[in-house]
């Protein structure tokens, strides 16, 4: 009997041991994980300056920060009942945000802020929303008056890149149209259709001419062939030209016809293959309004036989103010003295075409006397010489 | 000039080496693919305004089996582009909230968009009433055609946006959170990963540059993934209800998802947009 009395008696000592063992462990691991995560959060708080943003269920808390500008980091602590989102906004767009909270957990969102006063949404969409301050500091002032870095282009000429596939396709489809205008022999359609077609090329003119022999093809005027109209090489819009308002004949048209429908294929093609260096962006654009000004708005010689002229000069405007637009955050950042001369030019430039505007168009240019010719030329001249003022501003030439 | 032969030997030792193998991504080597993927949301945005015009089309003339059955194609084209789509905070909540974004839940007057027609089609089964809502509807996907017509992509938000696509992915499709009235989260679920796919292709010639065998662990990913979400495709091209799907391919599918969610968040400081 004595055995299993001690059998019986020893393993609750054991036990006993075991339970108090075990119950120190437990608190030695209890103090260390609490230290631990002490640490972990002072060196979180230290390495990173976390925001915190607590979302309760009707509001943020705090619902207004304020935050020096450049890198921030925001600890997002969900202490409502659902999943919540927690943006920061400019305006309508979002600058950073992050989705799906879960309840009673939080997640970090690294934001890179400019200075400025932002709004932050606060979970439910009808939770009145906060405000963030972003304050200058030394560096985001400096960084105002740096120059722009490469990856700050990238935007806007993709933005352009976007432009030239728009418009190539539209240049595509309205030559397709004239092309179908004059195989089915109808002069009058084929007339019609002619000044969209150069539309949609004057938008592209600036960045197409860098393309010299295809542009050639596209666009040359007869004086650069031996025979001018009857040389066999004069071929492309003004050829077509010279048959619909000059002779108003299509007979042997349909292969130029052809041709250009071909050129211009391969011109978005090539458009879109080859990249643009972002001081080109500015440069095709002053190559293509000092053309204007220095020859094309005195002679009236690109559409000699349609007088077409201010529609193509109009399109040429609308690509400068494309890329002005694109070009604005920049200037805004570096160069915000040009900005206000830039607008007035396209302005003025804008201002004295549109004093030619007839019902549906342009004046023909052929009642453009020469002192108006010679006030759209200096309207040109103008906007060029304040575009040129740009590459330099944005460091993106020695000058 | 007078050189060692030394010196000489170390330039052209130089020379020889590829630039590349050490070479950043050049800002500009970005031009070509963010334009690209510009074009492609444009695409995309195009099908979806024709899409919704279709769907609300049904709703307006009360067809329900109808309106039930564009549902799920018309936010396809959503949900491909979403990166682009929810940088417009006052447009993603009007097409695309959920239920639990609104205080007063299903009947909040804020509450609009896909998800509220989708209450009505599928919960209550009814095409009663939602005569302003399509109309609704069809306003704001037309005003969000023209507001990303008139925004210059930010090339880290086109780059970013793979990420984001798996992260919507993780948090709100592999739990079915997001169709809940329709089941319709596959066809979502593929939207997210077709978006995200077709930013990593894009993107391909200058990420292989950086690590070559980081492109094809994302392509073994998205393999599996399509292979398993290819299971559901049912005739007309469309997917089955998520409630079909078997235990194990939901848990089969967390794995490759988060591990492309975690993959893809480091591409921007691959193309050195961070």
């Amino acid at each position: 009997m004595s055995k299993p009395n001690n059998s019986q008696a020893s393993p609750p000592r054991a036990l006993r041991w075991a339970v108090a063992g075990s119950v120190v462990v437990m608190i030695a691991a209890g103090g260390l994980f609490y230290y631990a995560s002490k640490m972990a959060a002072a060196k979180r708080q230290h390495n990173h300056d976390e925001v915190v943003v607590n979302i309760h269920p009707g509001s943020c808390e705090p619902n207004e920060l304020s935050v020096p500008a450049g890198h921030a980091s925001f600890r997002i602590v969900n202490r409502s009942e659902r999943a919540v989102e927690w943006e920061i906004l400019d305006g309508v767009l979002v600058i950073e945000e992050r989705e799906n909270i879960a309840p009673g957990l939080s997640q970090v969102i690294n934001a890179n802020l400019q200075p400025g006063d932002y709004a932050i949404t606060c979970g439910l969409l009808s939770n009145p929303r906060g405000v963030l301050h972003v304050t200058p500091t030394a560096a985001s002032d400096a960084a105002a008056k740096a120059k722009p870095s490469m990856v700050a282009f990238v935007g806007p000429l993709s933005e352009f890149r976007v432009y030239l596939a728009t418009q190539s396709s539209a240049l595509i489809r309205a030559v397709t149209t004239l092309n179908q205008a004059i195989n089915s022999g109808d002069l009058a359609q084929a007339q019609a259709a002619y000044l969209p077609a150069r539309t949609a090329y004057q938008h592209l003119a600036p960045a197409a001419q860098r393309l010299a022999e295809l542009d050639n093809s596209i666009n040359a005027r007869a004086d650069y062939f031996e025979k001018r109209e009857q040389d066999p090489a004069f071929v492309g819009f003004h050829r077509i030209e010279y048959a619909l308002f000059q002779q108003r004949n299509l007979d042997g048209l349909s292969p130029v016809a052809e041709r250009l429908l071909g050129d211009v294929n391969t011109l978005k093609q090539q458009l879109l293959a080859k990249s643009l260096p972002p001081e080109q962006l500015v440069e095709i654009l002053v190559r293509n309004l000092n053309t204007l000004a220095d020859v094309r708005a005195a002679s009236g010689e690109e559409e000699r036989y349609s007088h077409g002229d201010l529609n193509g000069f109009a399109a040429n405007l609308e690509t400068a103010h494309k890329v002005v637009e694109l070009l604005r955050p920049l200037l805004t950042k570096s160069a915000a003295d040009l900005l206000p001369k830039i607008d007035s030019a396209l302005g003025d430039f804008d201002n004295t075409l549109n004093g030619f505007k007839v019902k549906d168009g342009y004046a023909s240019y052929d009642t453009v006397s020469g002192e108006q010719r010679k006030q759209i030329a200096d309207k040109a001249k103008a906007l060029a010489d304040a575009l040129d003022a740009i590459d330099p501003a944005l460091g993106l030439s020695g000058l | 000039m007078k050189k060692t032969p030394i010196a000489l030997l170390l330039t052209l030792g130089l020379l020889n080496t590829p630039l590349s193998a050490f070479a950043a991504t050049a800002p500009l080597d970005l031009v070509g693919p963010v334009s690209d993927y510009k074009i492609y949301v444009t695409e995309q945005l195009d099908q979806l305004g024709t899409h919704t015009k279709q769907f609300t089309d049904a709703v307006k003339k009360g067809d329900l089996a109808t309106a039930q059955k564009l549902y799920a194609p018309t936010r396809v084209y959503y949900e491909s582009i979403e990166p682009i789509a929810e940088l417009f905070s006052d447009l993603d909540a009007s097409i695309d909230s959920r239920v639990d974004d609104h205080e007063k839940g299903v009947k909040a007057e804020d509450f609009t968009g896909f998800h509220r027609l989708e209450y009505s089609l599928f919960s209550e089964k009814s095409t009663q009433g939602l005569n302003d809502l399509a109309d609704k509807l069809d306003k704001d996907v037309q005003d969000l055609q023209t507001r990303v017509a008139g925004l210059t992509f930010p090339p880290e938000k086109v780059v970013g946006g793979a990420a984001a696509l798996l992260e919507e992915v993780a948090a709100t499709k592999v739990s079915g959170e997001e169709d809940r009235y329709s089941h319709t989260d596959l066809y979502d679920f593929q939207g997210n990963i077709d978006g995200a796919k077709k930013i990593v292709d894009l993107f391909r010639p200058q990420i292989e540059k950086q690590d070559k065998a980081f492109v094809a662990k994302v392509d073994k990913n998205f393999a599996t993934v399509d292979r398993i979400l290819a299971k559901y495709k049912t005739k007309d091209g469309g997917f089955e209800t998520y409630d079909k799907v078997k235990d194990n391919d939901r848990k089969a599918l967390v794995g490759p998802v988060n591990t492309l969610a975690e993959d893809l968040s480091t591409l921007r400081g691959k193309l050195g947009l961070n």
